[in-house]
């Protein structure tokens, strides 16, 4: 395997967990029924879902 | 129930990103590569829009309302047994859905309302964390007949009783107010010296 596709894939495997962890958090929020849930959802969930996907699009694009 | 969707679709979502992540090799081929990009680009942006929209959905609720500290004199103020306490009759006599009691009087009826109002829910998380709480608490600006016209126009208790018939266009153009003569709102200053209405499972 190139060096590159081993960094492709290292790239892919951190794009997962961030949007594994962020899809987790915004699921886990909407069984808590408070106004903080909200924010948690957006600023941490959200917030990681985003970069998942950005560190996601990114490595498509580089590749 | 659409919670329990959204863990669902999250689920899915994760065993897919899972699966692309431990096999990357599958992204070789053309059909491995578009599984990737529903994976990671399409099923997240879909289950976060949902998501938010089943918190907006949420946020409507009265119980969500009144787990602010502040909001509980305001939930007790439903219970009071008096009918002439204007939110108490309208909840104890499902006027306006129980569980949507809160929000059912406190948005504005109009286009942008429902964002209206949850973004001064936002300012409201904000003040309650990193603010100080005003002693009394008071609504932006006046109250608007427009929110009681949303369900009391047209109505017959409405129109056929005097004398909303003779003052009908001072009403509608918000000239005299609902509340001059319905003036028993919440008053949760009194709510030690009223009694309160055990039913609907309190």
């Amino acid at each position: 395997m190139s060096e590159t596709t081993s960094r492709l894939h290292r790239k892919f495997k951190v794009a997962a967990s961030l949007l594994i962890i962020g899809l987790l958090t915004e699921a886990v929020t909407l069984y808590w029924s408070k106004p903080t849930s909200f924010l948690v959802f957006i600023g941490v969930g959200g917030f990681l879902v985003v970069s998942g996907i950005v560190i996601y699009l990114l490595a498509i694009v580089n590749e | 129930m659409e919670t329990h969707a959204f863990a669902i679709f999250v689920l899915l979502t994760i065993v897919l990103i899972g699966l692309v992540a431990i096999r990357p090799s599958l992204m070789t081929a053309r059909g491995g590569k578009i599984l990737a990009f529903i994976a990671f680009f399409i099923m997240p942006i879909v289950a976060t829009v949902f998501g938010a929209s089943i918190h907006l959905d949420h946020s409507k609720s009265t119980q969500f309302c009144l787990s602010c500290h502040p909001m509980e004199p305001y939930g007790k103020s439903l219970y009071v047994d008096d009918p002439t306490y204007i939110p108490a009759s309208h909840f104890q006599n499902n006027r306006i859905p129980r569980n949507h009691a809160c929000f059912t009087c406190h948005t504005n009826y109009t286009l942008f309302g429902d964002l209206h109002a949850k973004l001064r829910g936002l300012r409201h998380v904000y003040v309650y964390y990193f603010k100080e709480i005003p002693p009394k608490l008071a609504l932006y600006e006046p109250y608007r007949n427009r929110e009681c016209l949303h369900c009391h126009a047209n109505a017959r208790s409405f129109e056929e009783k005097s004398p909303h018939t003779e003052m009908k266009p001072q009403l509608f153009s918000n000239e005299v107010s609902c509340l001059t003569c319905h003036s028993t709102i919440h008053n949760v200053e009194h709510l030690d010296t009223v009694k309160i209405w055990k039913g609907a499972g309190k």
